[in-house]
């Protein structure tokens, strides 16, 4: 029993971050439709510009705890321009020329460009993010937890919730939410619908760039780290469904607690077979993902 | 008058100094021996490929200091594989058919050396692998089934660092459980073949076998694994970043045992990932940044100034990559000729003793024979407070220091 709520918790930290990278991609599927598949690269630039900014502010003699604070608006304020810089170059054409598949090949290229821009600023090795909180595991009964777990659980939490009000209760939200429901009528309505979906490309990058450093002081940063993570990302938006915020949770709760208890029960060598099989399953079963609304496409 | 004479003379001399400089220049100018030079400078595994690099050319600095090899200068050409297969074949391929390298020095991955010297192989060029370990780099190209075997190597196999590693852990440290913890490359994997292996020669068996992937972030699964097990050790076979992860790992769940493993536990991204957390590794090395022996000594104060740093990042490769250069400088006053054939030749019948920095090397190899490092050279290394240290400093003293390969 120890050990299972051990590996519980090692995958609810490790889910959630699947968690803040699924609900990047459900933002821009609700408002146009499309997908950034360089969402792997925004986390990785989210990360690598983190650190540089902490690097640099812990020169300036500031401690590591207030550095990191200090340092997550410049990394959010990067990721909203990084995800429009990515909605302008690639998604744009797409979508008014109603290309099916541009913005595929488009977002992807955009990644490969990021990842190698990335490589030719920080170099091609992972470098290590300085801890906010001391990295000194806290005791729960029988369960051991990194303070820097419960900051990801927290944090990835409050992002969602921070979005989800905003849509819910500000103006500018509500112009999402009206373009997510119906484009055209919303367009029709006055709501400066492109204008709304280069926003939710903005608030798509900012989670995931967020998640860079929120992920980052438990692993490595490096120009490589985004492309798995972006990868299982994906993976857990399908089986959560891309059109909920909620899917986007659950679906990383269950891809990271069923990773790590793989890992354990089954066999490390499999540990990433269950999530595929998860995946195939719902694409099979309920193809709108598990919380998704089955939606009619009119040809 | 006094001042005419002494402007004669001024003039003259100037005069004879030009007319010896264009007498001696054919000498002077004579073209460079190109040496190619393939490695990762950048990448995960960059760390190996420019100590290896940085040692391999101040070796080349001082042979031509010294007034280089057959009366011409050595010129190195670098060329950055990123570790990857495929740049590596490139690589080969524009070294051998463009840049005409009379033989090729590097290679840190055993994947990008197995892909690309068989094109060396093919042209008849001598390859001294001096980082990579797979065992099977230098059984590629074996007699009889070819006539002459091409590929050389200067760094210590997989097949011996997994039975150092088993030695170490069941033999000298009377561990009875080890847990063997690999990634899924084929590094990994091979090498935990192997150290299950070597493990059987001394009657025991694994409690577990665990495995992960590159850029897994979390190893709590295979850490609790062999925490249940009952492990007592853990035996490594992967590459830094991961085995910092173990070690993180087994601080998070406040389990310690020691960690034996691959000399990439030497490696700056586990050291400085782990930190603390990573102290108390062990692993086997060729060589460990202490001036044990003169030539040692004279190695690391030269590399320290040249680079202007103090902790080489990564000194196995360093001095690997620094004694493979004069092993091919040797081979080359020897045959005295350039022509692949000839060097390859010498190197099987290397009759200068080369004192290295790993060792001092008296015909390392043989026409069968073309690994320079046997079994009794490395030393178990240990990491101590960010710094690679010898784990058992009595391995390295007095005449304990200088460890030769046995004859025959």
């Amino acid at each position: 029993m120890d050990i299972f709520a051990q590996l519980l918790v090692s995958g609810l930290a490790v889910g959630m971050i699947y968690a803040v990278i699924a609900f990047g991609y459900q933002l821009t599927f609700s408002t146009s439709k499309t997908l950034n598949f360089g969402q792997g690269e925004a986390l990785m630039l989210g990360a690598l510009v983190g650190l540089t900014t902490i690097n640099f502010l812990i020169g300036q003699k500031i401690g590591t705890f207030w550095a990191y604070l200090l340092m997550l608006p410049v990394v959010l304020a990067f990721g909203l321009m990084q995800g429009a810089v990515v909605e302008w170059l690639g998604v744009r054409q797409a979508i008014r020329t109603k290309s099916e598949a541009g913005w595929i090949m488009a977002t992807i290229a955009l990644g490969i460009i990021f990842r190698n821009l990335a490589e030719n600023i920080w170099g091609r090795d992972p470098l290590k993010f300085p801890s906010p909180l001391p990295e000194r595991a806290l005791q729960f009964g029988p369960v051991r937890i990194q303070p820097m777990e419960i900051a990801i659980v927290i944090g990835a939490l409050l992002l969602m919730a921070a979005v989800e009000l905003f849509n819910r209760r500000s103006i500018y939200g509500k112009a999402v939410v009206a373009t997510a429901n119906d484009r055209d009528a919303a367009g029709l309505m006055g709501v400066n619908t492109s204008m709304v979906i280069t926003f939710s490309y903005a608030l798509s990058s900012l989670a995931a760039a967020f998640a860079g450093v929120l992920v980052a002081p438990v692993t490595l940063t490096g120009a490589a780290m985004g492309a798995v993570l972006g990868l299982k990302a994906f993976a857990v938006a399908i089986i959560g469904g891309l059109s909920s915020g909620v899917g986007a949770i659950v679906g990383g709760l269950i891809l990271g607690i069923v990773e790590t208890m793989t890992g354990f029960y089954i066999s490390t060598g499999y540990k990433d077979v269950p999530g595929l099989v998860l995946l195939l399953l719902v694409l099979s079963l309920k193809p709108s993902g598990i919380f998704g609304k089955a939606t009619i496409k009119k040809v | 008058m006094t001042s005419m004479m002494e402007r004669n003379v001024t003039v003259s001399r100037t005069a004879l100094i030009i007319a010896a400089a264009l007498l001696a220049s054919p000498v002077l100018a004579a073209d460079p021996i190109k040496v190619g030079l393939s490695g990762p400078y950048t990448g995960g595994s960059s760390s190996m490929g420019v100590s290896m690099r940085d040692g391999a050319k101040l070796a080349v600095e001082e042979i031509n200091k010294a007034g280089g090899v057959l009366g011409r200068q050595i010129q190195l050409i670098e060329r950055d594989d990123e570790a990857k297969n495929e740049l590596g074949v490139q690589v080969a391929q524009e070294l051998i058919n463009k840049e005409q390298v009379v033989a090729t020095l590097g290679y840190i991955n055993t994947g990008v050396a197995l892909a690309s010297q068989r094109f060396y192989q093919e042209a008849e060029i001598p390859v001294i692998n001096n980082v990579a370990t797979g065992t099977a780099i230098t059984q590629q190209f074996v007699p009889p089934n070819y006539k002459n075997n091409y590929v050389f190597r200067t760094s210590a196999s997989d097949a011996i660092q997994s039975k150092m590693i088993a030695e170490e852990a069941i033999k000298r440290q009377g561990f009875k459980k080890p847990a063997i913890l690999a990634d899924s490359t084929n590094y990994g994997q091979l090498g935990q073949k192997d150290m299950i292996a070597a493990l059987e020669t001394m009657g025991v068996k694994p409690v577990t076998t665990e495995k992960f992937n590159i850029g897994d972030t979390d190893m709590t699964a295979q850490v609790l694994k062999a925490k249940e097990a009952g492990a007592d050790v853990i035996l490594t076979y992967a590459i830094g970043p991961e085995l910092a992860q173990i070690a993180n790992a087994m601080a998070k769940l406040g389990w310690k045992v020691p960690m034996i493993g691959s000399w990439t536990l030497s490696m700056a991204s586990f050291i400085d990932t782990a930190g603390p957390n990573g102290d108390g590794a062990i692993m086997p090395e060729t060589f460990i940044q202490l001036p044990t022996t003169p030539k040692r000594k004279a190695f690391i104060d030269a590399y320290q100034k040249a680079y202007n740093i103090d902790r080489m990042p990564s000194p196995v490769s360093a001095a690997q990559g620094y004694d493979s250069v004069y092993l091919l400088a040797a081979a080359i006053k020897q045959a005295g000729d350039t022509d692949g054939r000839k060097i390859r030749a010498a190197l099987e019948n290397l009759n200068e003793k080369v004192e290295g920095v790993v060792t001092t090397y008296d015909h390392p190899f043989t026409a069968t024979d073309h690994e320079a490092i046997s079994a009794n050279i490395p030393v178990m290394g240990l990491v101590k407070g960010g710094r690679v240290v010898p784990a058992h400093p009595e391995d390295l003293e007095g005449a304990n220091a200088l460890r030769v390969k046995p004859k025959g």
